[in-house]
């Protein structure tokens, strides 16, 4: 890079960790702005928890300050039915856009992909500065938003017209909405950031053939996220247009709102919202997923010790995912009034994606096979991923096929489903990166023994509030429900589950202080004799092998890579060392 | 599989087509679980056969047959046969058969609205009245029925609970006064979306006498979770009778009604 | 602190009162040609609290009426109030809440007058949840959910508006209306239609009743020192 000379001492505080154009930099300031929106998009369900658990009783402990800062929406501590509603709606958004989307690709992405394809930045450092801190402002419009009067967004993640657009006592909806239009345009800037960076700058040899997974995984997220987010883009101005400025392209004719006839011009669409919305939603699923099945395969490679079975399948099995992600997303719209030819195209198209889902996962399992697998933290939590991961792909079959979908659409079984994709599967798979990754970033290992105790307890608790939403989906109650079905006067059965439920997230909250311990310790710690070597798991991929831990400012390596070989080249026959890094030259 | 969701609380089926979308669920379910446990177990077994305290040294092949190919492929055939030979008829039926030649099929408006179901027979002479969206008056008329303008409209029954008999075919109408709601009758296997601006046909013929509830499945605001109306299937000569009573009080109540007055 | 401050106020009430007895007042009988239309039965089946809170018939409360004869009845919940001539001047506000409860799925008052500035204390002594949502045009809206038990709302106007609504989704029938206004002289008529408004100087005033159904009437009334009087007849446009 031209600014090799003078890099790393002759910035300032300011330059170096606030406005840095550094790829790692940025990488770091995206995973903890999203670490701590997860924390509290986590903090805003276990309050809805409560709620649903024990419908209009005073949350404890901290009932006398959410009133304080909700005044009558959480009078004497109680969450009402509107702040309910406001919590969900914000609870989807944070933990989607703020939350998993920038930590699986704004602080992964960035962190890793230059270091693993041997490119010193990514090929635009200053519109990567620019994506980091569109996210920034993006952010603090919603978290503002639980501020105002009438308190944040309450028409769900989904913001569905006209309920979204006829929400006059509050201004929540609008924040959301100028939010979201931040959030789009910070993931778009990063996402040609990544096409840019991954294309053009690879380091010499390496092929697309030899790319490691995980930078598959990122190159067709970003295309996923740059092709999909301008639809909704385009739609949340048009919504904002109908909250602010009196038109109506989601507003039908003829409305009589709370007994009065709605003064909107009409001639609107409310399913065109649902389609706009959903043509992106849909591939963000999987924009969701595929940094976390990257993330899993590096660690599996790595701590299995052999090679990634059947590596060329699973690269066109996620190129076809990808592009299959952009013609299944009516199946989440088949009780709009979808006909015949229509919901069987849409059905059909959602078989055919499963099944380079299952081909990856079988994968993955199969290339444990024959291997000399280590149980570390990271690979607990990877391999936790690989059955989490598969109920929540097997219950999508059930909502995939338009018949099954009839008595279990928008019940608990969607969240159940959904959430076993996301929570124990993405965000394991997080957690896996970031045991696997920390090295890198610090120079030195997590502890063991705190990982280990917060792995069990979260597999465990994970299970015991995502499994009894799949009963409660079959029974039928409805998800979105503030008193968490009280009123439709389910069987005692079925509402103690929602205590169940309730314990088991409150269980998970205390299973992550081991890890915000584990994590805050390890980064103030000394380094101890030993560590700080370059390649603490024996990796084959460059990030491990050619670059310092922590790597260097400006530039990541001394010397930029050749390179010789495939990613995971682990226990080659007749090497000395069960890993042959990709930049070792062939020996003969 | 059925008698544990049964056990899970999987509401009664009191419909004619439900059986089929109850097997389609038990159907999936099944393959779920056979995928689930023959997944679980084969990983199980390689988690522990090759630790690497037992298994020091990786192959670096691993598995060389192709037995995942026919995994694969098998899973695909089982998607596909679900979904022809069960999941596209039952649509078919629930969106194309409609009993369109059945003149004694039972016509019900519903309209929903912020957090209520209105039920609109038509009355004795099977004809609805016509409604406009000037009329609604709150807990007056909520569908906004013109009693003045249509004749047909005197003898129509609005209620904000469902009655229907048993063994006769229904279609329902759906419309919403203001933003997007679903229609939900677990027992009839039921689950539509209504959305303003659009009226949405759908039917069913419950086959059991029973009570159940309509429910509202899509968020549509601070009440979604109070949008809930009770639900009677009865016998036909109950509700023949209950129907001519309440449609000729319905036509009573109009015909004594002075012209509101301007004022 | 709280003493002073209490005996500060009834000063205060004792003083402005000592200032309004000597002014004029006006009142007066609200009257409609003919009878109303027959108050309908709700329909509130889907709440079954709601029967149980209200036992009876719920009638509709758009037309209350008292004494009723083919030629004239007396007109409840009609807001009248002066809508002209009064002198610019500051009204304190009272520091007293205005009341509004919910009780038996329908709302005490149906019609009430409330100042700008001045607290609505909302109460819900139902065992089910309301919500109470205000429609107003010249005011800010708001829409809360109230659970049963729950302690009550406190609201405000910041802005003269006649009249607002304010209703209950949940159960579609309940509504009420709130004439916001800057003065202190306005009235809600009672079951006999009759009304007075005291504490007004002397002066020639326009004065205007507004009904749910029936709108707006005015007419201009003299106020000296003695009671003014000022009926109403709402008669049908012909």
């Amino acid at each position: 890079m031209a600014d090799d000379a003078h890099h790393g001492h002759d910035e300032s505080f300011l330059r170096k960790y606030i406005f840095s154009t550094d790829h790692k930099v940025i990488g770091i300031q995206y995973a903890l702005g999203a670490l701590v929106f997860l924390l509290f998009g986590f903090t805003l369900v276990m309050l809805m928890r409560w709620s649903m658990a024990n419908p209009n009783q005073a949350v404890p402990f901290i009932g006398g300050f959410l009133e304080t800062l909700f005044g009558e929406d959480a009078q004497g501590g109680v969450i009402t039915p509107q702040l309910y509603n406001s919590f969900g709606a914000m609870h989807g958004t944070i933990m989607v856009f703020l939350g998993i989307v920038p930590l699986a690709v704004g602080a992964f992405g960035n962190y890793v992909v230059p270091l693993q394809i041997g490119a010193v930045d990514m090929a635009f450092p200053k519109l990567n500065m620019a994506s980091v801190w569109v996210y920034f402002v993006g952010g603090v419009v919603m978290f503002s938003s639980f501020f105002i009067p009438g308190g944040p967004a309450k028409s769900g993640w989904t913001s569905y017209a006209p309920l979204a657009v006829i929400d006059a006592a509050s201004a929540g909806q609008t924040f959301w909405l100028v939010g979201m239009i931040f959030l789009i345009t910070s993931s778009l800037l990063g996402a040609v950031n990544f096409l840019v960076t991954i294309i053009q700058l690879r380091a010499p040899g390496m092929t697309w053939m030899r790319l490691p997974f995980f930078v598959w995984a990122q190159f067709i997220s970003s295309f996923l996220l740059l092709l999909a987010f301008p639809p909704l883009e385009a739609a949340g101005v048009m919504q904002l247009m109908d909250r602010v400025a009196g038109t109506s392209f989601f507003m039908p004719t003829g409305l009589v709102v709370s007994g009065e006839a709605y003064s909107a011009v009409g001639g609107g669409s409310p399913i065109l919202w649902q389609h706009l919305f959903w043509f992106l939603a849909h591939p963000e699923v999987y924009v969701l997923i595929l940094p976390a099945l990257g993330i899993v395969a590096e660690i599996i490679a790595n701590n299995s010790r052999k090679p990634l079975w059947g590596y060329r399948s699973m690269v066109y099995s996620v190129i076809f995912l990808g592009f299959m992600s952009f013609i299944v997303w009516a199946h989440h719209m088949f009780l709009t009034d979808m006909g015949v030819i229509i919901s069987a195209f849409f059905q059909t198209t959602t078989m055919i994606i499963s099944i380079p889902s299952v081909i990856i996962i079988t994968a993955l399992i199969i290339s444990l096979w024959g291997g000399s697998i280590r149980f570390n933290t990271p690979m607990l939590f990877a391999l936790a991923f690989l059955p989490m991961f598969g109920i929540g792909g097997l219950t999508g079959l059930p909502l995939g096929l338009s018949g099954s979908d009839i008595p279990l659409h928008d019940t608990y079984y969607v969240i159940g489903h959904f959430h076993y994709v996301v929570a124990p599967g993405t965000i394991f798979a997080m957690f896996a990166g970031i045991y696997f990754w920390f090295p890198k970033i610090t120079g030195r290992k997590m502890n063991e023994f705190l990982g280990k105790l917060h792995f069990y307890p979260s597999f465990i608790f994970m299970n015991g509030i995502f499994f009894p939403m799949l009963i409660q989906g079959i029974a039928g109650v409805s998800r979105r429900l503030y008193d968490g079905g009280e009123y439709y006067e389910f069987s005692e059965s079925i509402l103690q589950l929602n205590t169940v439920m309730t314990h088991s997230a409150f269980g998970l909250l205390l299973a992550q202080i081991p890890f915000i311990i584990n994590f805050v310790w390890t980064i103030f710690r000394k380094t101890r004799e030993g560590e700080g070597t370059r390649n603490p798991w024996d990796a084959t991929t460059i990030e491990w092998t050619d670059a310092d831990s922590p790597p260097m400012g400006h530039g990541n390596f001394a010397v930029v890579p050749q390179v010789y070989r495939a990613a995971y080249e682990y226990s080659v026959p007749g090497s000395d060392k069960d890993f042959t890094p990709q930049s070792e030259p062939d020996s003969k | 599989m059925l008698e544990l969701f049964h056990s899970w609380g999987l509401p009664i089926d009191a419909s004619e087509h439900g059986h089929a979308i109850d097997g389609l669920l038990v159907w999936i379910h099944w393959i779920m679980l056979v995928l689930f446990v023959g997944w679980g177990l084969v990983f199980t077994y390689i988690l522990i056969r090759f630790r690497q305290k037992k298994n020091p040294t990786a192959d670096y092949t691993g598995v060389k047959s192709h037995a995942s190919s026919y995994l694969e492929v098998s899973v695909a055939v089982l998607e596909i046969l679900l979904l022809v030979f069960i999941s596209l008829p039952i649509w078919a039926t629930r969106v194309q058969g409609f009993p369109e030649d059945d003149a004694s099929a039972l016509q019900i408006r519903v309209v929903a609205e912020q957090f209520a179901w209105n039920f609109h027979y038509s009355g004795s002479d099977g004809i609805l009245g016509a409604t406009r969206p000037g009329l609604i008056v709150a807990g007056e008329n909520p569908v906004g029925l013109d009693i003045k303008g249509d004749p047909h409209a005197a003898d129509d029954i609005v209620r904000s609970k469902l009655l229907l008999p048993v063994d006769r075919n229904v279609i329902v109408r759906l419309v919403s006064k203001d933003v997007i709601h679903c229609f939900s009758v677990p027992t009839l296997r039921v689950k539509q979306d209504v959305i303003p601006g659009s009226v949405i046909p759908q039917w069913f013929r419950a086959v059991k006498v029973h009570d159940g509830f309509v429910g509202c499945a899509q968020l549509c605001g601070l009440g979604h979770y109070k949008m809930k109306s009770d639900l009677s299937v009865v016998s036909p000569e109950e509700f023949d009778a209950w129907y001519e009573t309440t449609s000729a009080q319905a036509a009573a109540v109009a015909a004594s009604a002075e012209d509101e007055d301007e004022w | 602190m709280s003493y002073t401050s209490s005996t500060l106020g009834a000063i205060i009430i004792i003083a402005v009162s000592v200032q309004l007895a000597a002014a004029g007042s006006i009142s007066g009988t609200v009257k409609m040609e003919g009878k109303p239309p027959k108050a309908k039965t709700i329909d509130r089946s889907a709440d079954a609290k709601c029967m149980e809170l209200h036992p009876g018939d719920l009638l509709t409360e758009s037309w209350v009426v008292g004494e009723s004869t083919d030629e004239a009845s007396q007109v409840a919940n009609v807001f009248v109030h002066v809508s002209g001539g009064l002198a610019a001047k500051d009204w304190p506000a009272p520091t007293a809440p205005v009341v509004l409860d919910q009780k038996g799925c329908r709302y005490e008052p149906h019609v009430f007058g409330i100042r700008v500035g001045q607290s609505l204390e909302i109460r819900n002594s139902d065992g089910t949840t309301h919500n109470v949502h205000s429609l107003a045009k010249n005011n800010k809206q708001f829409n809360n959910g109230q659970p049963s038990g729950a302690p009550a709302l406190n609201k405000s106007f910041d802005a003269v508006e006649l009249m607002a609504k304010i209703k209950c989704d949940m159960h579609p029938w309940m509504s009420c209306y709130a004439g916001v206004l800057d003065h202190p002289f306005f009235a809600v008529t009672g079951a006999d239609g009759s009304y007075k408004i005291e504490g007004l100087p002397a002066g020639t005033y326009e004065v205007t009743a507004w009904h749910e159904r029936m709108r707006t009437r005015t007419q201009s009334v003299t106020v000296g020192d003695d009671d003014a009087s000022a009926d109403f007849l709402y008669q049908k446009k012909k």
